[in-house]
């Protein structure tokens, strides 16, 4: 199924409190940075949050900043397969993208509950 | 006992003086304190500190001075604030001497800021040619050094053709060797590990730094590169830039080139990196460790553009402009058997590393007369 996408990302200019705020509102404890043309170019946890306030890196910084370089993402086009994905590299959300990287989907590990 | 102030401001430079610091703690007649500064306290570069408190470093200051923006204005208003900090620290812990590294500003800050305290400045890597700002600062670094560290004979030379006293240089070789030569680098499965790599396949190792004499040329310059890595879709790993002018505009590049053949890191430790450059087939960019660290991995560079313009280096080094085709072309000949034959036939690197050079560099910090002879330079060209 698709989903909002809206939910689950935020914008690479986006700050760390814009990106806390999205992972409150999709309760899923991460949220995909995407570049102007919609290409996956990080995530950011609440680990990620965490250890940035550890760092005392304020708010208003840049997500860039604190983003995970290198996450999961999947070509996959059969769901199962992407289950499997969320299952063997523990994560929340997967991000679908095309062969360049632009994102057209998120895989859930669970359906949001709001 | 002598008081050695060290200065550690990226993960480059950090590698040439972690050895010495090393070989200090294991002596009884020296102590050190490290100041820390720069990229090293900047989460865009992956927090390196963490590396220095893993590694048990005693570190007393850490300088918070970059001023974010990363154009050539900042990277100089950086390098003020800089100089204000350090002065008050070098105030406080009253060393005997300050220790530099290499070509990056905060070392010819430091310099400037010791050699005005009447504070001896030793300086490791000096002498040599490297383009770009650095090229500049490392002679500049030279001109308020008090004793030179040159990593090999044509270095040394250098030195003593710009006015430099004899008594003040040594050839002590590049200390940053020393942990590559002792066999300091992650094993192959723990690369394999770490970045999901095969290692039974080719491997790219990206390196590739702003230069800050073609500031404005990095977007295009870095485009070329990873055109070259697109079309080749090796199993890469692309390490961030530093922080100098320009930079910010090529990690934005790296992000929209970003592909799943790519891992894309901010920074490696020391040990982690010289264990990609056993593993891998070539490096590619314009690091300086493809002509100092590489060849002790037999490993070819593919240098592109001018930042390493003049800098020394051996046969594995090939030489290509900004351009896609040509890089292509030079990875190809990297990769190939007989480029790989003949470099493991030569060994023609000119910076010697022999696993001692540290403790060399020890045994001078320890014994030289700090005296007025030392202080008072002359530059008798």
């Amino acid at each position: 199924m698709s989903h909002d996408l809206s939910l689950y990302t935020v914008p690479h200019t986006a700050t760390i409190r814009e990106a806390m705020e999205r992972i409150d509102a999709n309760k899923h404890r991460v949220v995909v940075v995407v570049d102007e043309e919609n290409r996956v170019v990080g995530t950011v946890s609440d680990g990620d949050l965490r250890r940035a306030f550890l760092h005392d890196v304020l708010p208003i910084a840049p997500v860039t900043r604190i983003m995970q370089l290198n996450p999961h993402v999947t070509t996959e086009t059969d769901p199962a397969r992407r289950h499997e994905i969320i299952r063997d590299e523990q994560v929340t959300v997967l991000p679908v993208v095309t062969d360049d990287n632009h994102l057209v989907d998120v895989e859930l590990a669970y359906e949001p509950d709001f | 006992m002598r008081h050695v102030a060290v200065i550690a401001e990226g993960r480059m430079t950090y590698g040439y003086s972690r050895p010495v610091m090393r070989a200090i703690e294991t002596d009884p007649d020296l102590r050190y304190s490290l100041i820390v500064t720069n990229q090293h306290l900047l989460p865009t570069f992956g927090y390196s500190i963490e590396e220095i408190e893993r590694d048990g470093l005693n570190i007393t200051d850490k300088i918070y001075s970059t001023l974010d923006g990363y154009t050539p204005a900042t990277m100089c208003k950086s390098l003020g604030v800089f100089l204000i900090s350090v002065t008050d620290a070098l105030v406080r812990l009253e060393p005997d001497i300050v220790l530099v590294v290499g070509d990056r500003g905060e070392h010819l800050i430091a310099a400037l800021a010791a050699a005005h305290m009447n504070i001896p400045v030793a300086h490791i890597q000096a002498g040599e040619r490297s383009g770009n700002i650095d090229g500049l600062t490392r002679h500049a670094i030279a001109r308020f050094a008090h004793i030179h560290f040159a990593s090999g004979p044509d270095a040394a030379e250098r030195l003593r053709r710009s006015g430099e006293e004899e008594f003040r240089i040594f050839m002590t070789g590049a200390p940053q060797l020393d942990e590559l030569v002792n066999g300091d680098a992650a094993p192959p499965e723990e690369i394999e590990r770490r970045f999901d790599l095969k290692l039974d396949k080719p491997l790219l190792l990206v390196v590739q730094h702003p230069v800050t004499e073609e500031f404005g040329d990095g977007v295009e310059q870095m485009r070329e590169t990873l055109e070259a890595v697109c079309e080749l879709a090796y199993q890469t790993v692309l390490i961030f830039p530093n922080n100098d002018a320009g930079s910010d505009d090529l990690r934005l590049m790296i992000e929209r080139y970003h592909r799943p053949f790519m891992r894309v890191e901010r920074n490696l430790p020391r040990d982690v990196y010289a264990g990609l450059m056993r593993s891998a087939s070539a490096v590619v960019g314009n690091s300086s460790s493809g002509l100092i660290e590489a060849p002790a991995f037999h490993l070819p560079a593919v240098n592109i553009g001018n930042r390493q313009r003049d800098r020394a280096r051996g046969s594995n080094v090939i030489d290509v402009p900004y351009e896609r085709a040509a890089i292509v072309e030079a990875i190809r000949t990297a990769l190939s058997p007989a480029f790989r034959e003949q470099l493991l036939a030569s060994d023609d690197s000119p910076y010697v590393g022999d696993g001692q050079v540290s403790e060399r560099i020890v045994e001078i910090l320890k014994t030289i007369p700090l005296d007025e002879k030392l202080l008072r330079k002359q530059l008798a060209y």
